[in-house]
C-alpha cells in the first residue's frame, strides 16, 4: 500500500489568497480541457498546477449592490425570513399553506453572507488543522482496537459474516444473523482461541451461538472429531481475564463467559 | 368551478391525467403550476414520498394529502448504518403512526428506511389499518417478533412483509404461525434478517402451501438446507427466493432432490441468500441459472474457482452481489459472459485485515467496465487504485450513474504515481454526465472537488471520507453541484469558512452531515440563528458543546431543511441551534 509521506503539501491546499466577498457566487471558470486526460499527461504535475493556478486566484464573487445587509435576503416573497418576533421555543412552525414545498429546481439565491473571509496570512486559530489536532485526542475516533469507527463503510451484518470460518462446516449451521436484540450494535467479535491437548492447532469458537455447557461441549466435541464414547475422558478448561487455568464446571454459565478468554480441552486423569 | 380560461379543465379531467403521475419529483413539480392544480393534486395524491421524517411533521403531511394511501419515510442519516450515529439520536416512526391511525384508516402501505420501530408501533398499525397491504421495513431497529405476530394476526390482506437488513429481537419463530390458516394473499416474504435458532419450519411450508400467490420467499439463515425442497416443491411459482444456509453433510439424495426442485421453479429470476455456502451444492442450482437476472452472493464464502463456474452459467445476469473471494479473475469472466450486467456490488471479505487475503485489485473493475455495456451502478471495496485505471473506467463506461470506490486504507495514493487520485475521479465525474451518486476514497486533495463541482451537475449524493486539504474543497462541491440533495462527510479538514459562505445552499439539500471536521460550535450557532429553515444539530458524546470553547470543533453535525422546526425527541448527546441563539435542550 503506498501512502504519501506526511510532510508533502499539496500548494493547492494551502492556498490563502482567495477572498470570498459578498454578492452573486459565480460558476468557476472551465477546468482543464478533456484533451488533457492524456495518460501522457496527466503525470506532469507541474502543468495541472500552473492551469491551476489561473482558476484559483479569483475572486469568486463579485461585490453585488445591495447585499451587504442580512435580512435583504429574499425568499419567495416571504417576509418572515427576517422577523424573529415569533422567536421563542418551539414556535418557528410555519403555517404550511405559507411556505411552498421544497423547489428542487430552485437556483441559489444570492449568497447568504455569514462570514466575510479575507486575506490573513497568519490566522493559526482558523487553520483547521490546528484546530483538529487539539482535539483530536478523544477516544471516540477510535473504537476499541478495531481502529476508525464506521471504516471501512461495511454494514453490522456484513462484518459479522467475515469472521466466519471459511470452511464453513456442519458445526456452525446454525448461526443467528443477526450479532444483538435491540439497539445494541457490538463490533467486539465473540470468538474464542479453543486449544486441545495434544493438538499443535488451536480452533476458533462463536461464544455467541452457545447457552449452556452442555451445548459448548457439544460443538467442541463435534470441532476435535472426539466421539461420544470418548466424551469422558476430557475435560473442558478456561483461562480468565487474571491468567488462571479454571476448570469449566465449577463456575456457572454466566461468569465462565463473562471471564473467560481462551479455553483448553485436557485429557482427565484417572 | 368557474373557467375563465379557455384551457382549462374540469377537475376531473385534470385528477385522471394526474394519475399517470407517480413519480414524487413530477407530483411536485406539477402542484406547483397553480394554485388550482395544487388543490386538485394534493387531493388526489396517493403516495406519499419524505425523505427525512423530521425535515415535515405527520400533521402537515395529513393535512395537506386527505386522501393518501401509501407512505414513505427515512429516518437516519446514511451514515448511521456504519455505526457514525449514536443509538438514540432519533427516527422513531410511533408519532406518525399515531397520526396516521387517527387520521387514515384505509392507509395500504408503509415504507420505511432507518427508523426505529417499535412492537407497539406494529401492534398499532395491525390495529388501526383494516386493509392494510405492505410492510418495507429497510435497517429498521426497536421491534421484536412479538410485533411481527401482531401484523401476522390481524393484517388480513396483507401482501408484503419485507424486512431487509433489519435487527429483530429475536423472541421466538412462533410469530410465523399467527398467520390464520385462512390468511392466504401473501406475495412477497422477506425474513432474511432474523435469527432465531428455533425456525418453526411447520408453519413456514404450510404458509407457503396456502399462499399461491407468492412471488418472493427470502428466508433467514436459520433454514437448513434440507427443508429448502420442502418449501420450494410448494411454490414453483416464485420469482424470487433467498436460500438459507447452503451447507449440509453431502448427500446425494438430498442433492438430487434439491437440483430437481429448482428445475420446476421455472420463473426464478433472482436468487439470495448462500450462508456458509459448500460448493459441492452450488450446481443445484445451475437449472435455474439462464433465466437468472438477480444473484446476491454477498454472504457465500466460497472461492473463485467455484464463483466462475456459477457465473459463467449465468448469462442474463443484470445484478450482482458478490464478495471479493471472486478475484480479478472472477471479474474478468463475469466480463465476458454478462453483458447484460446493469449493477455490480463487491464487498470485501476481510476488511479489517491490514494485507490483502484475495487478489482482487482495480483490474477487475477496469475488467467490467470494459466489457459491460450497460453497467450503471458499481460499488467497489479493493486494496489499491491507480488514475490510469479511473480514466479508463470512466472513459469506458460514460452511462455510470451510480459510482462509490472504497479504498480500504485512507488516503491511499495512485499506486503507480504516488500520486493523489483526483485526476482519476475528475475523469468519472467529466465523462459520467448522468452521475447521481458518488463515493470518494482514497488521497485526494482540494482540486478532486474543484472537478466535482465543476462536472458533476446531476450529482445527487456525495460521499466522502479523509479527503481534501482545507475548506475550498467543501466550498468547491457547495458552490457547483447544482442537483446536489445529500452531503455526507467524515474526517475532512473543512471548517467553518465554507459552510457559512454556502448557508443558503444549505436549503436546496435534504441533508448535510459532517463528523470528526473543524466546525466550530461557534459557526453551527451562527447557522441555526440565521437560517430558522435549517435544522442545524450537533451531536456530542463528549458533553454539552457550551463546555467546552466555542472555536473547538463539535464532534458530529447533521443540517437538515425543515419545515416543521426543531424536533422534541432529541436524546441529551443531541442540541439543536435555532434562533433563539442559545442552546435549546431537549
Amino acid at each position: 500500500m503506498q501512502k504519501d509521506g506526511a510532510g508533502r503539501s499539496w500548494g493547492l491546499g494551502q492556498h490563502r489568497c482567495m477572498e470570498l466577498q459578498l454578492g452573486l457566487a459565480l460558476p468557476p471558470p472551465p477546468l482543464i480541457p478533456i484533451e488533457t486526460f492524456d495518460l501522457n499527461s496527466y503525470g506532469n504535475y507541474e502543468t495541472r498546477e500552473a492551469l491551476g493556478t489561473n482558476a484559483l486566484s479569483w475572486p469568486l464573487l463579485k461585490l453585488g449592490p445591495a447585499d451587504n445587509d442580512i435580512n435583504n435576503i429574499h425568499h419567495h416573497n416571504s417576509s418572515s425570513s427576517s422577523s424573529s418576533s415569533g422567536g421563542g421555543a418551539g414556535c418557528k412552525k410555519r403555517s404550511f399553506d405559507e411556505a411552498p414545498f421544497f423547489d428542487e429546481k430552485r437556483n441559489v439565491p444570492k449568497t447568504l453572507h455569514l462570514l466575510l473571509w479575507t486575506n490573513q496570512p497568519n490566522d493559526e486559530d482558523d487553520d483547521p488543522s490546528n484546530v483538529l489536532h487539539e482535539n483530536s485526542s478523544s477516544a471516540i475516533f477510535k473504537n476499541d482496537g478495531e481502529g476508525l469507527v464506521g471504516w471501512p463503510p461495511v454494514k453490522t451484518w456484513r462484518k459479522k459474516v467475515h469472521h466466519q470460518i471459511p470452511n464453513g462446516g456442519a458445526e456452525n449451521n446454525r448461526l443467528p444473523a443477526v450479532e444483538n436484540g435491540i439497539g445494541g450494535r457490538a463490533s467486539k467479535s465473540t470468538y474464542v482461541k479453543v486449544k486441545m491437548e495434544g493438538v499443535p492447532i488451536a480452533r476458533k469458537i462463536d461464544l455467541s451461538v452457545h447457552h449452556s455447557f452442555e451445548g459448548l461441549t457439544n460443538t467442541l466435541m463435534r470441532m476435535f472429531g472426539i466421539s461420544d464414547g470418548n466424551r469422558k475422558s476430557f475435560k473442558l478448561t478456561y483461562q480468565d481475564r487474571e491468567g488462571d487455568w479454571l476448570l469449566a464446571e465449577d463456575v456457572p454459565w454466566r461468569t465462565f463467559i463473562r471471564s473467560l478468554k481462551c479455553l483448553k480441552l485436557i485429557r482427565s486423569r484417572g | 368551478m368557474h373557467k375563465k380560461m379557455a384551457f382549462s379543465f374540469p377537475d376531473e379531467v385534470l385528477e385522471h391525467v394526474f394519475s399517470f403521475i407517480q413519480s414524487d419529483k413530477d407530483r411536485n413539480a406539477v402542484s406547483m403550476v397553480c394554485k388550482s392544480w395544487y388543490e386538485i393534486e394534493r387531493w388526489c395524491r396517493r403516495k406519499v414520498f419524505v425523505g427525512n421524517c423530521y425535515a415535515v411533521s405527520p400533521r402537515m403531511v395529513i393535512r395537506r394529502f386527505p386522501e393518501f394511501r401509501s407512505i414513505e419515510l427515512k429516518g437516519k442519516p446514511h451514515f448511521a448504518d456504519f455505526n457514525l450515529v449514536p443509538d438514540g439520536w432519533g427516527g422513531y416512526v410511533f408519532p406518525w403512526i399515531a397520526e396516521m391511525a387517527g387520521a387514515y384508516p384505509w392507509l395500504e402501505e408503509i415504507r420505511l428506511k432507518r427508523m426505529v420501530v417499535t412492537d407497539e408501533s406494529l401492534e398499532l398499525i395491525a390495529k388501526s389499518f383494516k386493509n392494510f397491504k405492505v410492510l418495507v421495513l429497510s435497517s429498521c431497529e426497536g421491534f421484536s417478533t412479538d410485533g411481527l405476530a401482531a401484523i401476522a394476526a390481524s393484517c388480513k390482506n396483507l401482501k408484503e412483509l419485507d424486512l431487509r437488513d433489519c435487527e429483530v429481537d429475536d423472541l421466538s419463530a412462533h410469530w410465523l404461525s399467527h398467520f390464520p390458516e385462512t390468511y392466504t394473499s401473501l406475495v412477497s416474504l422477506n425474513i432474511s434478517c432474523l435469527g432465531s435458532d428455533e425456525a418453526s419450519f411447520s408453519a413456514l411450508e404450510r404458509l407457503v402451501r396456502r399462499c399461491t400467490n407468492l412471488k418472493t420467499l427470502r428466508l433467514n439463515r436459520a433454514v437448513p438446507l434440507d427443508k429448502i425442497a420442502n418449501i420450494l416443491r410448494h411454490a414453483p411459482q416464485l420469482v424470487e427466493f433467498g436460500t438459507g444456509t447452503y451447507t449440509a453433510d453431502v448427500r446425494p439424495d438430498v442433492y438430487s432432490d434439491l437440483a430437481g426442485v429448482f428445475s420446476s421453479c421455472k420463473e426464478l429470476k433472482s436468487l439470495s441468500g448462500f450462508w456458509d455456502v459448500i460448493p459441492d451444492y452450488l450446481p443445484a442450482i445451475y437449472p435455474v441459472c439462464s433465466k437468472l437476472t438477480s444473484l446476491n452472493l454477498s454472504y457465500a464464502t466460497i472461492q473463485s474457482p467455484d464463483l466462475i463456474k456459477l457465473v459463467s452459467h449465468c448469462p442474463n445476469l443484470q445484478r450482482l452481489l458478490v464478495l471479493d473471494y471472486i478475484e480479478d479473475s472472477g471479474l474478468e469472466v463475469l466480463a465476458s459472459s454478462c453483458k447484460d450486467l446493469q449493477e455490480l456490488r463487491v464487498f470485501p471479505s476481510d476488511p479489517f485485515g491490514a494485507e490483502p487475503n484475495v487478489s482482487l485489485t482495480e483490474q477487475g473493475l477496469v475488467a467490467v467496465s470494459l466489457g459491460c455495456p450497460k453497467l450503471q451502478s458499481v460499488l467497489y471495496f479493493c486494496r489499491r487504485m491507480s488514475n490510469e485505471a479511473l480514466v479508463t473506467i470512466a472513459r469506458s463506461r460514460p452511462n455510470f450513474t451510480r459510482f462509490r470506490l472504497c479504498i480500504i486504507e485512507p488516503k491511499t495514493a495512485d499506486y503507480l504515481t504516488l500520486e493523489p487520485l483526483d485526476v482519476g475521479f475528475g475523469a468519472i465525474v467529466q465523462y459520467c454526465k448522468d452521475l447521481r451518486r458518488l463515493s470518494l476514497s482514497g488521497l485526494l486533495t482540494d482540486r478532486v472537488f474543484e472537478y466535482i463541482g465543476t462536472y458533476a451537475k446531476k450529482l445527487e449524493m456525495l460521499s466522502v471520507a479523509f479527503a481534501g486539504d482545507s475548506d475550498l474543497g467543501l466550498h468547491h462541491v457547495l458552490s457547483g453541484c447544482e442537483s446536489l440533495r445529500k452531503l455526507e462527510i467524515r474526517d475532512c479538514p473543512f471548517g467553518d469558512k465554507a459552510l457559512l459562505a454556502n448557508a443558503a445552499k444549505l436549503e436546496t439539500m435534504r441533508s448535510l452531515w459532517m463528523s470528526s471536521c473543524a466546525v466550530s460550535f461557534a459557526a453551527c450557532k451562527l447557522l441555526g440563528q440565521k437560517m430558522p429553515r435549517l435544522n442545524v444539530e450537533v451531536i456530542d458524546e463528549r458533553g454539552p458543546p457550551d463546555s467546552r470553547p466555542e472555536n473547538c470543533p463539535v464532534d458530529k453535525l447533521y443540517i437538515y431543511r425543515s419545515i416543521a422546526g426543531p424536533r422534541f425527541d432529541m436524546p441529551p448527546f443531541v442540541w439543536t441551534m435555532d434562533e433563539d441563539s442559545g442552546l435549546r435542550l431537549s
